[in-house]
């Protein structure tokens, strides 16, 4: 986020919130236009190469199953707050950007590919924003 | 005093499942085990070294739905050890800005994690989709206690404000001024929600427990007092780890808890303290509590629902009396010089006694941490409850076991417990 944030600022009406668990975000979706969800995601069989970026774009339609849910202890994620908060119609345009994790078990930093990926995701976040914000 | 921003790189092990193991050999359970929560030892380990200045910034990240209860006991303790003097003001704005999160952790918990199991929902999103005016307003609830939050924590989510001395920023009156209305509204739907818990059909499961929580002479203990137990054990921080000793247990990666001198477990939580904190209730409280169905001693873990509404209707109605009292400290900190020493302190998180130690140096830096949460120490307990209550289903189908098995688990509101389906139950019948 840091190094889209730049990009971010220039565009009028765009809010970086930091979502610790989920659940949390499950009502901020009803007070916006557009959201973008920018999380780790952790495809299930390695499918995907760690810092591969994922893209899905979610009209009113529920969260498709292949975006999985929590990677946290607290088991209801972003799948289940998106789902929620599609349950309750209050679901605006939702884009979820996610990059692949290298692995989630205990240790500082993040993988060399994931890090390696992440100007192209602050790439992606912005050119999200602006599509997002233009009429 | 400049905050500086601490990133913390840090992906702790996270488990989002968890598993029940239960042998029964001629109707009779032989064997019972229960493996569902990863105590935060990588942060004890990544806390060693840090300054005590950073570590209200990174044992919030602990637990989404309670970083205020991680700080709170990380920052009490260190201010003892220093022997700081907080300014005027700053005791009241902490308490406040730990009711917002008892409000937004309780909420939680009431409507999305425990209602859908009563009512018959697969998961709260199944029963957003039948009774999206109940689980709005519910959402509505949790928000303020949300705002609360964001508006004394400095940030959506993530507290920055709360310090070692203080706050590093501390809000206006007339901010806080402007949530009175909607915690007025707040308060009066309450008595209905605890009409509502009380409708729910729910098993009947009385049982003898030694629950354990804060008391404090003049409130309902949340920050500050010692800790009773209904057994009669009167001790505190500094005594704390005499008293319950975590036993490593066989094939488990958790650490029990149990009362050191018997062996036996206990449990922390809502319940707990509203056994051991009636008398500190607040008016709408009380009556809420009686609504949903409690009637004090309440030694029944599926009445932990009730309490975490009559709790909800304390932290809101207390929250409008400190609003209405509030002057903004100033200033908002002092400036904390560091002892050698050790720092102990409990306080009572949504799920219940957090309690953190931490040996610092000259410096000011942490030695060692130790980090004992409410759900550690209900495990013991947890499996206790479901070896008393399994035998009475065991007849019934195993997804129908295991769905009650996860409402017993569920009553502790374990960090867990937002899982829908959490458990995979391992039976094996001889």
């Amino acid at each position: 986020m840091r190094l889209a944030a730049p990009r971010l600022a220039a565009l009028p009406g765009v809010d970086i919130v930091e979502v610790g668990a989920p659940i949390n975000a499950a009502h901020l979706f009803a007070d916006v236009d557009a959201a973008i969800v920018v999380d780790a995601v952790r495809t299930p069989d390695g499918r995907r190469e760690p810092g591969e970026l994922v893209r899905l774009e979610l009209g009113d339609e529920r969260l498709p199953t292949n975006v999985g849910s929590s990677l946290s202890s607290h088991g209801f994620g972003v799948g289940e707050a998106i789902a929620l908060a599609a349950a309750l119609g209050d679901l605006p345009p939702v884009v979820v950007l996610g990059i692949e994790a290298g692995g989630t078990t205990e240790g500082t930093g993040m993988s060399p590919p994931v890090g390696a990926a992440l100007d192209a995701l602050a790439d992606l976040i912005a050119t999200e924003a602006e599509r997002l914000s233009s009429p | 005093m400049t905050h500086r921003s601490v990133e913390v790189p840090v992906v702790a092990r996270v488990e989002g499942e968890g598993a029940l193991h239960v042998r029964v050999d001629d109707g009779e359970i032989t064997d019972l085990r229960l493996e569902i929560y990863e105590p935060p030892r990588f942060f004890e380990a990544f806390l060693e070294g840090r300054h005590f200045s950073e570590v209200p910034d990174i044992v919030p990240r602990i637990c989404g739905i309670c970083p205020v209860a991680y700080q709170m006991s990380a920052i009490y303790g260190l201010e003892r050890l220093f022997g700081v003097q907080v300014p005027a003001g700053t005791r009241e704005l902490r308490r406040l800005l730990y009711l917002g999160e008892w409000i937004e952790s309780h909420v939680l918990h009431v409507f999305l994690l425990a209602a859908p199991d009563f009512l018959g929902y697969d998961s709260a999103i199944e029963m957003a989709a039948s009774e999206p005016a109940m689980v709005k307003r519910a959402l509505g609830l949790k928000r303020i206690g949300n705002d609360l939050m964001a508006l004394i924590g400095g940030r959506e989510i993530h507290p920055v404000s709360p310090r070692v001395g203080g706050f590093s920023k501390a809000p206006r009156p007339a901010d806080l001024q402007a949530f009175v209305p909607r915690l007025e509204a707040a308060l009066d739907e309450m008595g209905g929600i605890a009409d509502f818990v009380a409708g729910l059909p729910k098993p009947s499961f009385p049982r003898p427990a030694e629950m354990v929580a804060m008391v404090h002479p003049d409130e309902y203990a949340i920050n500050e007092g010692t800790l009773l137990s209904t057994t009669g054990r009167a001790f505190d921080a500094e005594t704390f780890e005499r008293v319950s000793r975590e036993e490593h247990v066989e094939h488990s990666n958790a650490l029990h808890s149990v009362m050191a001198d018997t062996g036996t477990p206990y449990f922390v939580g809502p319940l707990a303290r509203i056994n051991l904190n009636a008398g500190r209730l607040t008016a709408t409280a009380r009556e809420c509590a009686e609504r949903a169905g409690l009637s004090l001693p309440e030694t029944d873990p599926f009445f932990s629902m009730a309490a975490r509404v009559a709790e909800t209707a304390l932290a809101i109605e207390e929250s409008i009396a400190l609003i209405r009292s509030y002057r903004s400290p100033d200033p908002p900190m002092v400036d904390p010089r560091p002892r050698a020493g050790r720092a102990t302190w409990t306080t009572e998180a949504p799920r219940g006694t957090l309690y953190h130690r931490y040996d610092v140096d000259d410096e000011g830096r942490i030695v060692m941490a130790k980090i004992v949460p409410p759900t550690s120490q209900n495990l013991r307990h947890m499996e206790a409850d479901l070896r008393a209550f399994v035998p009475s289903v065991l007849d019934r189908p195993d997804e129908e076991l295991t769905r009650l098995c996860e409402m017993v688990v569920r009553n502790y509101d374990p960090c867990i417990s937002c899982a829908t389906h959490f458990l995979t139950l391992d039976i094996e019948r001889h």
